[in-house]
């Protein structure tokens, strides 16, 4: 390898790409623009669930009861209705993902030691949000028995509060999140974007430079050159691995000011993957710029390769785990799936080579193999 | 780099191909060749599009594989792509599209640093052979210019640099002056004669400029995937004996139809008729021609030597078999007779943000004229075709068509108008049949009409038997008339052709030509057409050249020559046992404007027998013989050269007087 002409062939590409103003759009600025659009705008978590109530006791307990829904950030409460005729409207609307109505006579027959029912009515549009809707609902639901419990116990027993609450619940449960104590969806979504970044960003750009110069026919000064198929092909990915860590950089310095996802792993571990993933994606731009010959195609065919199963498949929305077991299958063929382990691994639970090394070597051995597939791709003398 | 030794001289053969075979899946794009280039010389291949150069120049390059056949390039077979490396450094290719190869973000510097280092060239070597070529093509102003800002001719001679910065013993240049106007052409072959003669360097070139044949050493004519002739110019000259006699006659229509009845190439350039007759005696050629005329009196009769083209077209009809079919213009009812102008710009201006495309064009077109727009790529043609047609607004001037303005005219005048775009406009899916009812329901013609049309259009243009096959598969040359058909489904008063004759073969051509003669002739239609090929202008009653925005010579083709040699002289051809070294030498003798072609001088001279004798005088001090000298007719680029050459010394002349 004669690396006076891999100099020749990266610092044209380098030149070609930072002066073509979209080609220096897609590779340094729609990489962060992602990141901060989706970083915003894919949040996963449920709250401020929008809801309206009936209450037909209008007794002090019935407020003492609603109150708890006002308070809670969880939920925003709308509107007081007169009657539960207008909360179809509500629903239907959106205006209202879930109505409460307490029923009459409320107060009176807790009071009486007789059982009471509060009708709860959630959009199950989406089951995940009305699965999590219920489970607040019924979490506000048990706080409210328990103080009425605790109350009653208090009066009748003459106990202190403190001890009423003691024999209330003798069984405490006390939960801590791991990695991510604060069960913030950002942190678990900000380090899959840079994954999703990369991976759209890198293969594309590969693809459109390469294919180019297949369009305008510069690709025959390649052909009729001494420069070897390798020495034209590391040449040309440098400039392309190089902008793409500039952007893992710029990606993970984002991830840490901008959304203050904090990094607790090794550093150079996240470095060295990161290397092994940008090789990856561009070996995939390489391989898709081979077969096509057109700039279309190109953009067409990386879009589908890689950016759809990068969205669907890679974990970035839903854990792969949670997947079926045919959609767990294509998740473990494509390389996004592995290098999101690792970047989640590695900025939130400071895991190490240990249990990671599974992934790295996944990623390595894509960088190998669609090394390989491009080379043998490659001809200098096509029948074409 | 790898000097030649002394011991073991280098093969006089630089490429040898023997039945050379491509194909692309069912498309037999060369069946068979064998080609031999001798070191030293500039091997050119002629053809239409799609006879197989590029296939041919790419497998000899080691760029493209083959079917069946041998390639040897330095007597390494090119079978596989290791033997190709093996000759690549000894290589310069140059790939088909102007400019298409280089880098458009890069300067011109940096493209060439690119393709140095590519080769390895040391860096002082680089530096001295940038500035040596930088300056012989005079691109040393435009260093850190990007590639994209340079004009066609400069992109062009750019390009020529980067193939030949690591000094290959053989350049393969893919047509290199295709698209690019008369005097980048001559300034390249200028500059690629002088390289030939300073590193003994040998060049394959292809060219579909049949007029360009003159300038190689030896050639082949290729034509769909065949070679037709090959050999030095004089050879293949010697394959079509006759002659070519042109005459003015009147009527002009009756005088073709006589001479069809014996004459295979009858061509009307303008008033004139051009006859080829096999008769190599001048005197018994006339004879002949004056026998088919019977009582019509030829005027003006000369008899001439053929040009390469006109042999080119000899061996073509031979090949065929059988003569051309002659257009037969059927009657259509003619709606009108116009009177006054057909079309008419005065002072048109169009500036796109600071440049100006197209700079106070003013010329006028009679019903029944053929006026021909004369131009490079880029010289502001097409713009004012776009500006008459009423597609583009002009910033000043105005251009009447049909006796309308363009400005105020509706959509009423595209109904008198016919336009056919460089890219045929066609839709190559459909059939020949669709593509003409598509058109006809286009200009809301009813079935009637339209069933009249398509007859007419089909009979004009020859295309009985094509009705049905889909217009991707059609030859360019039938793609061609149709999309002229298509043109003229709605009886269009006026023809407006921009480019309509590029890569079409010779024979399709002239075919076209027929057909556009007959438009004008007998259905009075005007037709403006747009051309970079200055040989085919020579059949337009009315020429105007455009250089830069600027018309910059107006008239007839004989009176445009005429003025040229009034003002400087008489094209005078001089053959000499070594151009290089005479070209060399007369230049330090005093002579300016000299142009090689091939073997022969040529230049333009006031008082041709008394410069005959000055340049024997000064050759034979040399020791350099003169094998012959002539006086030719001008060609239309000689015109063009001319008219540009002084438009540029009177520029640089006055911003010289700016700067003092």
């Amino acid at each position: 390898m004669n690396l006076r002409r891999v100099a020749a062939v990266a610092s044209k590409e380098w030149r070609e790409v930072t002066r073509d103003r979209m080609f220096l759009l897609l590779a340094f600025v729609m990489p962060a623009i992602w990141m901060f659009v989706f970083g915003y705008g894919l949040v996963l978590d449920v709250e401020h669930i929008s809801f309206v109530v009936v209450d037909r006791d209008h007794s002090p307990l019935s407020r003492d009861y609603l109150y708890r829904f006002y308070q809670s950030r969880y939920f925003d409460f709308q509107e007081a209705l007169a009657g539960e005729g207008d909360a179809d409207v509500w629903l239907q609307s959106g205006r209202a993902r879930a109505v409460i109505i307490v029923p009459e006579k409320f107060q009176e027959r807790l009071l009486s030691g007789q059982p009471a029912e509060v009708q709860t009515l959630i959009d199950g549009t989406f089951p995940l949000r009305a699965d999590i809707t219920k489970s607040y609902v019924i979490a506000i639901n048990n706080a409210f028995n328990q103080e009425l419990l605790v109350d009653f116990l208090a009066r009748t027993r003459g106990l202190s509060r403190g001890e009423a609450q003691r024999r209330t619940s003798p069984l405490g449960i006390e939960v801590r999140y791991l990695y991510n104590e604060e069960v913030r969806s950002t942190w678990s979504t900000v380090p899959a974007l840079i994954m999703f970044s990369l991976m759209v960003g890198s293969p594309l750009l590969t693809a459109l430079g390469v294919v180019r110069e297949k369009e305008t026919g510069s690709i025959y000064n390649i052909y009729s050159a001494t420069v070897t198929r390798l020495e034209f092909l590391v040449g040309k990915l440098i400039p392309y691995v190089m902008i793409s860590a500039v952007n893992v950089a710029v990606l993970w310095l984002m991830a840490v000011l901008l959304f203050a996802v904090p990094f607790k792993g090794s550093l150079w571990l996240f470095i060295a993957s990161s290397i092994l993933f940008v090789l990856t994606s561009t070996g995939i731009g390489l391989v898709v710029s081979l077969l096509v010959s057109t700039q279309q195609a190109a953009l067409i065919i990386t879009v589908v390769v890689s950016t759809v199963p990068t969205i669907l498949f890679s974990g970035l929305i839903v854990p792969v785990s949670s997947l079926s077991r045919a959609s767990q299958f294509q998740a473990h063929l494509f390389p996004g799936m592995y290098y999101t382990n690792i970047t989640r691994g590695t900025f939130l639970q400071n895991v190490g080579l240990a249990v990671l090394w599974t992934d790295i070597l996944a990623l390595a051995i894509y960088a190998v193999v669609l090394g390989t597939i491009g080379y043998h791709l490659f001809t200098k003398r096509p029948r074409t | 780099m790898d000097q030649p030794e002394i011991l073991t001289p280098p093969p006089a053969q630089v490429v040898r191909v023997r039945g050379f075979v491509k194909q692309y899946k069912q498309h037999i794009a060369v069946s068979g060749i064998d080609l031999e280039i001798h070191k030293g010389e500039i091997y050119g291949l002629i053809g239409p599009d799609g006879a197989g150069k590029s296939s041919l120049m790419k497998a000899i390059a080691g760029v493209l594989t083959y079917e069946s056949g041998t390639v040897e390039v330095f007597e390494t077979m090119i079978d596989t792509e290791r033997a190709a490396e093996r000759v690549k450094q000894r290589l310069g290719f140059l790939p088909q599209g102007l400019g298409l190869n280089l880098y458009p973000d890069l300067s011109v510097d940096e493209n060439i640093d690119f393709f140095a280092r590519l080769r390895l060239v040391p860096e002082h070597e680089l530096a001295e052979r940038k500035a040596r070529l930088l300056a012989m093509t005079r691109l040393d102003k435009f260093r850190a210019r990007a590639m994209k800002n340079l004009s066609g001719g400069m992109k062009q001679k750019l390009g020529l640099i980067c193939t030949l910065i690591h000094e290959p013993e053989l350049a393969i240049l893919d047509e290199p002056t295709t698209g690019v106007d008369p005097v980048s052409r001559r300034d390249f072959w200028a500059i690629l004669a002088e390289l030939l003669q300073e590193r003994g360097m040998t060049v394959l070139v292809s060219t579909a400029y049949m007029d360009e044949a003159e300038r190689f050493h030896r050639l082949s004519f290729l034509s769909s995937g065949k070679v037709l002739a090959s050999g030095t110019p004089a050879e293949v000259h010697a394959l079509v004996p006759g002659s070519m006699v042109t005459f003015e006659a009147t009527p002009q229509l009756e005088a073709i139809s006589r001479l069809k009845t014996g004459c295979t190439q009858v061509e009307a350039l303008g008033p004139v008729l051009r006859v080829f007759t096999e008769d190599t005696n001048p005197v018994s050629a006339a004879q002949a021609i004056t026998s088919y005329l019977g009582d019509i009196e030829p005027q003006q009769l000369h008899v001439d030597k053929l040009d390469l083209e006109d042999v080119f077209v000899a061996l073509l009809l031979r090949e065929a078999d059988q003569p051309p079919p002659s257009p037969e213009l059927p009657t259509a009812s003619v709606s009108s007779v116009n009177h006054g102008l057909a079309i008419e710009a005065k002072e048109l201006i169009r500036d796109f943000g600071t440049f100006r495309a197209v700079d106070r064009v003013s010329f006028q077109v009679k019903p029944g004229e053929i006026f021909g727009l004369l131009g490079a790529n880029g010289a502001g043609k097409t713009t004012v075709i776009k500006m008459l047609n009423g597609i583009l607004p002009p910033t000043g001037g105005e251009g009447w068509v049909a006796g309308e303005d363009m400005k105020t005219a509706g959509g009423a005048i595209k109904e008198r108008i016919g336009y056919m775009s460089q890219a045929f406009s066609l839709y190559l899916d459909l059939t020949v049949e669709e593509n003409i009812r598509l058109f006809a329901g286009i200009y809301g013609l009813d079935r009637r009409a339209t069933n009249e049309r398509f007859a007419w259009i089909v009979s004009m243009a020859g295309l009985q038997g094509y009705e049905s096959s889909l217009t991707v598969r059609l030859p360019m040359g039938v793609r061609q008339r149709l999309a002229l058909g298509c043109a003229l489904v709605h009886q269009p008063r006026v023809l407006f052709l921009d480019e309509p004759t590029s890569g079409v073969d010779p024979i399709g051509r002239r075919h076209f030509w027929d057909i556009l003669s007959r438009l004008a002739r007998e259905e009075g239609v005007a037709i403006l057409i747009t051309t970079h090929y200055m040989s085919e202008a020579e059949h337009g009653d009315h020429l105007a050249l455009m250089y830069a925005g600027r018309i910059v010579a107006e008239g007839s083709p004989a009176a445009m020559k005429a003025q040229v040699e009034r003002e400087a002289g008489q094209l005078l051809e001089v053959v000499t046992d070594q151009p290089g070294l005479a070209l060399r030498q007369l230049e330090r003798a005093g002579f300016a404007g000299i142009a090689l072609f091939g073997a022969q001088l040529h230049l333009l001279s006031r008082d041709p027998a008394q410069d005959e004798v000055r340049i024997r005088e000064s050759l034979a001090s040399e020791g350099l013989h003169v094998l012959g000298a002539a006086i030719r007719p001008l060609s239309l680029e000689d015109v063009f050269v001319h008219r540009v050459m002084a438009l540029e010394r009177r520029d640089r002349e006055t911003t010289k007087g700016a700067a003092a």
